[in-house]
């Protein structure tokens, strides 16, 4: 049923090229959201939207994440960078059990609490 | 080779290639902070596929489209990515459309059309099977492949026409 090439990564944006990010992968993880409602069907385009979507995300998480690495005057990203921008952001509310589960096992102990970060986040 | 348990996240190496496009190249990012990001990233494509699942399921739809994702998108917060999105998505489903009347004519580059009326139908009714098709090309995926036209003689009382 699918086109050929459609999860190759090799159509559309021919002069950008393939896409950043696996659409076949992105479908799968769609597919196990576990919103009670399961996801049964999923458009050719809906992959494509979400690869670029993901795109601006990490980007802009990064970026945020990177200010924070500055300001600690690291050149290293963290993953506690990660989540102090996390915390410090509003659209990421989502993400904050995410980034608080990891925080336990974190062997640097100058890195463990975002919480002194707090401090020097700006809004 | 491959963690079954990292299938169900986005690829490492693409998370940490995208973080390196937007960073100065002498940064440095540690493992534990790509991995962060990527259950990140992959925590965002659940948490927006939640949302634009429920609207689908209200609105007694089965299938999830790149309108769905954009409306999501807007509606958690993201009005910056959604701008972004409509237009890629605009592109990307004309490029589509593109790609797909490029095929249908290239079916169609079948000899000269015969003078006979009997051949017309034939060739017409193809037509308007592509031309429906272009118009919910987006919706479903373009695997129907369009049949080969005929070529047809009509032999005459009389003609001799030799069978290979």
């Amino acid at each position: 049923m699918r086109q050929a090439g459609t999860y190759s990564g090799i159509r559309f944006g021919g002069g950008n090229g393939a896409h950043s990010l696996p659409l076949a992968r992105i479908k799968k993880i769609m597919k196990r959201c576990g919103s009670g409602d399961e996801v049964k069907m999923i458009s050719g385009d809906a992959p494509v939207v979400f690869a670029k979507a993901c795109e601006l995300f990490i980007k802009e998480l990064t970026q945020k994440s990177w200010t924070l690495t500055l300001q600690g005057k690291r050149r290293i990203l963290h993953k506690d960078d990660v989540a102090s921008a996390v915390v410090a952001t509003d659209v990421f509310d989502f993400l904050v059990g995410l980034v608080s589960d990891g925080d336990d096992y974190d062997h640097h102990a100058q890195n463990l609490v975002p919480k002194e970060r707090e401090t020097v986040l700006e809004e | 080779m491959v963690d079954p348990e990292q299938d169900r996240l986005l690829p490492i190496a693409n998370v940490g290639r995208i973080m390196k496009q937007i960073l100065p190249p002498t940064a440095k990012i540690s493992k534990e902070g790509k991995q962060t990001m990527q259950e990140c990233a992959t925590e965002f494509i659940s948490f927006v596929t939640g949302e634009a699942s429920d609207k689908c399921h209200k609105e007694n739809r089965k299938t999830i489209n790149g309108d769905d994702i954009c409306w999501a998108l807007s509606a958690l917060g993201f009005d910056n990515y959604a701008e972004v999105i409509v237009r890629y998505l605009h592109k990307y489903r004309e490029s589509e459309r593109d790609k797909a009347n490029q095929m249908s004519k290239g079916n169609n580059n079948i000899g000269p059309p015969h003078p006979t009326t009997t051949n017309t139908t034939t060739r017409s009714d193809q037509d308007k099977v592509i031309g429906d098709s272009d118009h919910d090309i987006h919706a479903r995926s373009t695997s129907t492949t369009t049949p080969t036209l005929m070529e047809f003689k009509i032999i005459e009382k009389g003609d001799h026409i030799t069978l290979l």
